[in-house]
């Protein structure tokens, strides 16, 4: 049980005219982990994340996600799985607490008021005040969206969490109790978490396994083994002082514990 | 059902409830029927013993934890033990935090439906948006003329060419084929006169004077209409338009201005092909069916219409054009939240438009019956 592949990318290739994003590569993400994808601009991070999606119909390659193969476009384990876009991606004709009810009310047959309670829930998780649940998208700025957005990808209780850059724009403390929102899920829950991330503090703080996205491949293993990566791009992205100072903070938190 | 997540054992001062199974998100239906069916008696406590679960989620966990908060508001002390003590302390948590409202149905309230009240208010309110809107699209104009750029030439021309230049196959059709079922229906009703000879003095004038200008605008209401509303409204929704002012530039000179004076010279034009083709179908038909010469056609035109008439028509356009223009643009510059916002300002731009067109040209067939044109 604890080694079981949830995500499998095999020899994915993403190729738009003369430009090839990722030419063969392969990829495994176990239960119960938590894996960061790490990249540089246009290595294909989020191309990498919609093709496991079936948002994006890759040149080649096969992706199973929970035993399912994934097909452009067609329905993969949505009951399964939660996705946090990067804008957030609310439907905007919805209140914020319709969005966050609206796959609780297409998977389930539950009442009105145990849905409503139950995103109600999702929406005090993600540390918003319920004040905010009867407003639209629009109204909510940007960091309160990705919240939102987060609630409704938690609503089904699910086993796979997808997020792309998620404390991208989040205040520190909106950040670091991002952090702290995944790493209390994901120690009480059986969840698995594919996260695309600049934060190297989270990346630091929170991740089992890194991925990076490079020369169209990945190489994937843990801090410790990214970090002794002889890649030049690595060496430089995980050499920079922002890198080395959240590297140390994560160093003296896990220390003090 | 119901026993397959709990069991029940009646201790006289307590109930013992062995909680087990799988108390996840897909069986909160039957896991709040379960829950239900925990009924002490007054005085008894309640011990939930939870190392029988197989499974349970944050969903599964409220239900459980909604039931002791109903207890203990009935006054029944309950407990939880052999579990993860953790899912507890985090639900304490957030609802601790901010009570969760609890969900109320809307009341009904009884209206008396003010109808007449409601009518006079809905139409003061569409009265003065209408006079809002023509004050916001005469400040947009007035604004993008002064201190024009070059940059603008250039935008006028592109409109020009996409409002216009693109739009002429389909306007030459359409006008082409209502050329033709003009002239089969007066035909018609004409032979029966004696006077199908007529037929081309019907279309020829009717054309001019009306139909060729009418169908094109129409059409290029549809048209470019819907795309100034849908490109100025995705252009709001992205910013692109806050993002030009903080640049310095003027989106009412860059975008609103261009596009009506691009369809004030391309709607004239528009006119002339439309016209054309339209005489051209009568002529399919008379020439091609009903046994008048091709030459005959010409005279026939020629008597029976004169510049006037073609006057008449052209003069249309501009107003028009102008019409058109102005209620896309303003639709769009509306656009403020959403993607639905964005479709209703669409259509409405598309609607509006086609509606004011028909109203101008009837207000142009009243003026011009009194000046005697």
């Amino acid at each position: 049980m604890v080694n079981e592949t949830i995500i499998s990318v095999r020899n994915l290739v993403n190729r738009f005219g003369d430009q090839v994003v990722h030419n063969g590569l392969s990829l495994d993400v176990r239960r119960d982990e938590i894996m960061g994808i790490v990249g540089g601009s246009g290595t294909g991070k989020s191309v990498l994340m919609r093709s496991i999606l079936g948002l994006q119909k890759p040149t080649s390659g096969v992706i199973t996600v929970l035993g399912q193969k994934i097909e452009y476009h067609k329905p993969g384990p949505s009951r399964c799985w939660g996705v946090l876009f990067q804008g957030g991606a609310l439907l905007s004709g919805l209140t914020v607490q319709e969005n966050v009810e609206l796959p609780i009310a297409l998977y389930s047959d539950m009442p009105l008021e145990t849905r409503h309670e139950l995103a109600s829930l999702k929406l005090l998780m993600t540390g918003l005040s319920l004040s905010v649940a009867d407003k639209y998208p629009s109204e909510l700025s940007g960091g309160m969206r990705k919240r939102v957005a987060l609630a409704r990808a938690l609503a089904l209780e699910p086993k796979i969490l997808f997020l792309d850059e998620p404390t991208a724009g989040l205040d520190p403390i909106g950040a670091t109790k991002f952090d702290e929102l995944i790493t209390y899920l994901h120690d009480n829950l059986d969840l698995t978490i594919m996260m695309i991330t600049h934060d190297v503090d989270s990346l630091f703080g929170v991740c089992d396994r890194i991925a990076v996205l490079v020369d169209g491949g990945v190489q994937v293993g843990s801090i410790d083994e990214t970090l002794d990566s002889d890649h030049p791009w690595i060496k430089e992205y995980f050499g920079v002082p922002r890198a080395q100072r959240a590297r140390a903070a994560a160093g003296e938190r896990h220390h003090g514990e | 059902m119901i026993s397959s997540y709990l069991n029940v054992e009646d201790q006289h001062d307590r109930l013992i409830v062995g909680v087990r199974g799988d108390w996840i998100f897909d069986n909160v239906l039957a896991l709040e029927d379960a829950t239900a069916s925990v009924v002490p008696h007054t005085g008894q406590a309640v011990t939930f013993q939870c190392d029988g679960l197989d499974d349970i989620d944050i969903a599964g966990a409220w239900v459980l934890y909604d039931r002791t908060e109903q207890l203990s508001e009935l006054g029944i002390k309950s407990e939880l033990i052999g579990f993860k003590a953790a899912h507890f302390k985090f639900l304490q948590h957030i609802i601790d935090a901010a009570a969760i409202r609890e969900y109320e149905a809307p009341l009904d309230k009884p209206v008396r439906p003010k109808v007449l009240q409601g009518a006079v208010e809905n139409l003061g309110r569409a009265t003065s948006a209408h006079i809002e809107d023509l004050g916001e699209i005469a400040r947009s104009i007035l604004d993008g003329v002064r201190r024009p750029s070059l940059i603008m030439i250039g935008e006028t021309i592109k409109q020009v060419y996409l409002t216009g230049v693109q739009a002429i196959p389909v306007v030459v059709v359409i006008t082409f084929l209502i050329g033709i079922v003009t002239a089969h229906q007066a035909a018609g009703q004409l032979e029966k006169f004696g006077a199908s000879v007529l037929v081309v003095d019907l279309v020829s004038i009717s054309i001019t004077r009306e139909m060729g200008v009418l169908l094109a605008a129409i059409m290029v209401a549809g048209r470019s209409g819907s795309a100034f509303a849908a490109a100025i409204g995705v252009m709001k929704l992205n910013e692109e338009v806050d993002a030009m002012r903080v640049l310095g530039l003027n989106p009412n000179q860059m975008l609103i201005v261009p596009r009506i004076l691009g369809l004030v010279i391309a709607l004239p034009v528009l006119t002339i092909f439309a016209d054309i083709a339209g005489i051209a179908g009568g002529a399919l038909i008379a020439v091609g069916s009903m046994g008048i010469s091709g030459l005959q056609f010409i005279e026939r035109v020629a008597y029976s219409t004169d510049l006037t008439d073609f006057y008449v028509g052209m003069s249309k356009a501009p107003i028009f054009a102008l019409l058109i223009a102005a209620v896309g643009t303003l639709r769009g510059m509306q656009v403020k939240s959403s993607a639905e916002e964005l479709g209703l300002k669409t259509t409405t731009a598309v609607v509006q438009s086609i509606f004011m067109i028909i109203v101008a040209d009837a207000l142009f067939a009243t003026l011009f019956t009194r000046l005697g044109i």
